[in-house]
């Protein structure tokens, strides 16, 4: 992150359009001549383009993430609400939190999430996007359209497919029934199903956004490219891989590291379907952090619980980007 | 995978996924078409239409929808004036720091809401900003702008130095050249942007639920919460509701896909 | 979240915001004035947010706002946002004058010393029913008053009981037959809510207190002998599997159109069950183990309590408006509305006449316990080991001694 370019997107020359961040080096701290040279009252002016992002960003979510930060390392009750007193325990809410029945289970309901959400939910919605890329007649309309999962209120998603799901007069089991696939399967209500079943949705969730953002990216992928090889004889799955795959990347990158990182966080949707049962077989730590702080109202641990999401966040979008930029590197 | 022109066979297959991933819209639209707004043992088609549902929710949502529209709109300006600038800054200029700003945003995308909703809560109340539209606006571009601002300027990365250059050497200020050479080329992953900022402030319940506590300022997502009571469900009031607050988003959506695609496009991949 | 006094965190933003907006400074909604002068008007919170509580309660608290002499300003959230707003409430000093607390809230709330004694104002809760007066009582002094309580029965659906030539069960063992019994086609003979949350819990309390079973300790013989009715119940067919993701709300559903024959449930839904053309459903208390036990089942209902403000003269009116709310005109008046029964055990006879169809539900309340009368703030915990054991043993993960003993250890 110390060459100024970023986590979020790497750069990617394309044949015929260079960027303008290539080469030049960080301009020096101090400007020569001072800061009111007119050198330097450029200078004070790009930075002034900077300004009022960098202290929205202070305001609005410096202080609530130093706050949680801490939080952790303090025994916070509904106590604390109204006193203000919180004493430091240090390390003693990670201990409880990491040490309890419930964390090795919500970790790995967690990890079990997130991937198979993203999964899921990046080959359907790249699958999606590449059938959009074709022109058809009202391809506009229909790829709109699909962004409507995204939009509907999570409280209404969650209570709908409840419905969708339930064992015994649910639309799903109905139409499995009526095909004589399946006897009435437990989808929440049956401790090897209900992740499956959360997972469903939430891909049902994420595929517009992922669909959206991909069709993006393959709508800027020059034509050329592909009649150049296709005379080279690279057609459709070659064509994929050598051509859309390659200058697909940078896209990609985009998605599955703000997917995760949006993912890992996913509360409402399972708390609507499951609530972390049947059984905490749908208990991600997400929704464990929720429950200590607001249902049992042990704010430290809560937050202790959070802030662990928060480190395998960051853990993960520096791991994944420093070996991407590797690899475009190379 | 190439853009030639193909038939309504591939129309069929395009309705076909679509009424596969929008079956739950559909079946929304059907409780809030029921009687009783009894989820159970609903019908597969709504044999006896009741638009009871949409009598309540019109009669008690329409300002809800008003102030929710307000506030996503307002959020798209503020997010817009705010992140705007600031992408292109991280694009165009060589700031020492640029990578911190970028990284810092991609934490704050971390951050639960409601550890954010609670700290603004305190903050609100001593500034006497709850329950106001400029006090929701700002806190609901905070969906926006981080996710504005990586977006943006992705895509302000692959403008051309030399066309600003050029516009610098015939006399134009920084802000000259921004304003009248650069937002017009950048128009897609404007409204893109927009878009974006748009639909995650309209479908925001957090700081609805948090920063008010009279009805006068109520974005609809918290209306819906009023038929879901403590005991009662009122299922086809709620769905009711949720379908016409989807009806601005759809109307959206539509009128502006094409930029939602070409300005993405550009934006994302560089 | 906590104040800690003049610091940066108020400074900041103030500076920034005032100016990017140009406000002054309003200052927070903490009521009227400092003390002295007169009331004029109080703010309350509740969350009966929709109907029929939101009418029915406004009327009342508006009454008794007359009755005192000022005008209300209320404000009703949705039921699971009050704890949050309470907090967030009380951390910024905006606390109401009259606070409404689900009973087994109240314990965590008094124990941060946001609330007031009530008999700091003359106020007391003699008379009422034991288990209400404990729910809101908090190192032997008492925080609320309750005027409305309610439980849980077993509902019934007259006609196919009829048909089935079967009387309503009393005991463990005559659920069991009947409930094997009702199970025919789509119909299954019983439903609860055993759902992942503190209504699951609310649920299984009065089969585990009945049986001897006690939630300082859920892995006792006598708790899992309760759980073990729940699971042989649904490993027989006879209740659902999906019991485990039913509300107390799905439960209702199911029953109101067929699919359950009997119900665990309570007197708020009379009015859905009512609009169901055709449903003829009548109340019992909830089977007993053995033959001539009494019944032991778990209180709800909301207790109104007067947070600190600050300003003795408002808290004083806040008592004068609660005890308003707690006449007994208005206890009767309120549980008529609302199908709940009042807590002063004095008024039990003259509400059993008036209100026959709350006869059932007036002699359950009569042995009623309190979730929160042994264990105060800790109950949540405990009530988080009982529905996650409750779960486990139903959905096959581990028999009922061992999920208890591992729920209880967890």
């Amino acid at each position: 992150m110390a060459d100024g370019r970023g986590p979020a997107g790497v750069v990617v020359a394309a044949p015929d359009r260079p960027t303008s961040t290539d080469a030049t080096p960080a301009p020096p701290r101090r400007p020569a001549g001072g800061w009111w040279s007119p050198r330097g009252r450029e200078r004070l002016l790009q930075l002034g383009f900077l300004v009022p992002a960098v202290a929205y960003l202070l305001l609005f979510f410096g202080y609530p993430v130093v706050q949680n930060a801490l939080m952790g390392f303090q025994e916070y009750t509904t106590r604390t609400f109204y006193t203000g007193e919180a004493p430091w325990v240090g390390l003693d809410n990670y201990v409880t939190v990491i040490s309890s029945n419930v964390f090795g289970t919500a970790m790995l309901n967690t990890v079990l999430f997130t991937v198979g959400s993203i999964a899921g939910q990046f080959v359907i919605g790249l699958g999606i996007a590449l059938f959009f890329h074709r022109r058809f007649p009202l391809s506009g309309v229909l790829r709109s359209l699909l962004l409507l999962p995204w939009l509907i209120p999570l409280i209404v998603s969650g209570a709908v497919w409840r419905w969708i799901l339930d064992q015994d007069n649910g639309a799903l089991n109905r139409f499995l029934g009526a095909l004589g696939v399946a006897d009435d399967p437990g989808w929440l209500t049956s401790t090897s199903l209900a992740l499956i079943a959360v997972i469903g949705v939430n891909i049902w969730i994420g595929i517009p956004f992922n669909t959206t953002i991909l069709y993006g990216g393959l709508q800027d992928i020059p034509q050329d490219l592909y009649e150049a090889a296709a005379l080279d004889g690279a057609t459709g799955w070659r064509a994929f891989r050598h051509v859309t795959w390659p200058l697909l990347r940078p896209v990609v990158n985009v998605v599955l590291v703000l997917g995760v990182v949006y993912t890992i966080k996913v509360l409402d949707i399972i708390l609507g379907l499951t609530n972390g049962g049947p059984a905490n077989a749908t208990q991600t730590i997400a929704t464990q952090a929720y429950h200590l702080s607001f249902k049992e109202f042990r704010f430290g641990e809560g937050a202790a619980m959070g802030n662990v999401l928060i480190i395998i966040s960051l853990v993960f979008a520096l791991l994944y980007l420093r070996a991407n930029r590797r690899a475009l590197a190379g | 995978m190439n853009t030639r022109a193909h038939g309504w066979g591939y129309t069929a297959i395009g309705v076909l996924i679509l009424a596969v991933m929008l079956f739950p819209l559909y079946w929304m639209l059907n409780v809030s078409l029921q009687p009783s707004g009894s989820a159970v043992g609903t019908p597969w088609i709504p044999l006896e239409l009741s638009f009871d549902g949409y009598a309540t929710a019109l009669r008690e949502q329409g300002r809800n929808l008003v102030t929710s529209l307000i506030v996503a709109l307002g959020s798209v300006v503020l997010s817009l004036l705010i992140a705007t600038p600031a992408a292109y800054a991280l694009a165009q200029f060589k700031v020492r720091g640029a990578g911190v700003v970028l990284f810092g945003i991609l934490i704050s995308q971390m951050i639960p809401g409601i550890v954010v909703a609670n700290a603004l809560y305190n903050a609100y109340s001593d500034l006497g900003l709850l329950n106001s539209i400029p006090g929701l606006i700002l806190a609901d571009s905070t969906h926006g702008i981080p996710f504005a601002i990586l977006i943006m300027r992705a895509y302000l990365l692959s403008i051309p130095g030399e066309v600003i250059e050029a516009a610098r050497v015939d006399g134009a200020g920084q802000i000259r050249a921004f304003v009248a050479i650069v937002l017009p080329m950048s128009r897609n992953a404007l409204v893109t942007a927009a878009l974006f900022t748009f639909l995650f402030t309209w479908s925001d319940f957090l700081f609805a639920l948090t920063l008010t506590t009279t009805e006068t300022v109520r974005p609809v997502t918290l209306g819906i919460y009023q038929y879901i009571g403590t005991y009662i469900n009122d299922w086809s009031s709620v769905m009711a509701t949720a379908v016409l607050a989807s009806l601005p988003a759809v109307v959206l959506l539509v009128v502006a896909q094409r930029f939602v695609a070409a300005g993405v496009a550009s934006g994302a991949v560089k | 979240m906590a104040r800690r006094g003049a610091s940066l965190r108020t400074a900041l933003p103030a500076l920034v915001a005032a100016a990017a907006l140009g406000l002054s400074a309003c200052g927070g909604g903490s009521g009227g004035g400092g003390g002295g002068g007169d009331v004029t008007s109080l703010r309350v919170l509740d969350y009966y947010n929709n109907e029929p509580g939101k009418s029915t309660w406004g009327r009342k608290i508006d009454e008794c706002g007359q009755q005192v002499g000022v005008t209300i300003e209320r404000e009703a959230v949705p039921g699971p946002t009050l704890i949050a707003k309470v907090l967030q409430q009380a951390s910024s000093r905006t606390l109401p004058d009259v606070l409404m607390l689900d009973n087994p809230d109240l314990q965590q709330i008094a124990a941060t010393g946001a609330l007031a004694p009530i008999s700091d104002f003359g106020l007391s809760a003699d008379g009422y029913q034991e288990g209400v007066k404990n729910a809101s009582t908090f190192e032997g002094q008492v925080y609320g008053l309750q005027p409305i309580t309610n439980s849980i029965g077993l509902f019934y659906n007259v006609d196919i009981l009829n048909q089935a030539g079967i009387t309503p069960p009393k005991t463990w063992d005559e659920l069991k037959t009947a409930a094997a019994a009702l199970t025919q086609g789509e119909r299954y003979g019983v439903a609860f809510s055993a759902i992942a949350d503190y209504e699951g819990a609310w649920q299984f309390l009065p089969f585990m207190w009945t049986n001897g079973g006690d939630e300082t300790n859920i892995a006792s013989p006598e708790t899992a002998e309760a759980l073990q009715l729940w699971v042989d119940l649904v490993n027989s067919g006879s209740a659902s599997r999906s019991v485990v993701n039913w509300s107390q709300a799905d439960v209702m559903e199911q029953f109101k159109v067929g699919n359950a024959a009997m119900m665990v449930n309570g007197p708020w839904q009379f009015p859905a069950l009512d609009e169901a053309q055709g449903l003829n459903y009548e109340v019992v208390p909830i089977p007993v183990p053995q033959a001539g036990d009494t019944v032991v089942a778990p209180l709800g209902g909301e207790t109104w309590t007067i947070p600190q403000t600050g300003d003795p003269a408002r808290q004083a009116k806040a008592a004068e408006f609660i005890a308003c709310l707690n006449t007994d005109e208005n206890q009767i008046a309120l549980a008529s509305a609302l199908t709940t029964v009042p807590t002063k055990t004095a008024l039990r006879e003259r509400f059993t006449t008036e209100v026959p169809r709350m006869a059932a539900f007036t002699e359950i309340v009569q042995t009623a316990r309190a979730r929160t009368g042994k264990l105060g703030a800790e109950w949540p915990t405990a009530a988080t080991r009982i529905y996650t054991a409750m779960q486990t043993a139903i959905t096959g993960g581990a028999a009922p001694l061992q999920a208890l003993q591992q729920a209880q250890n967890g």
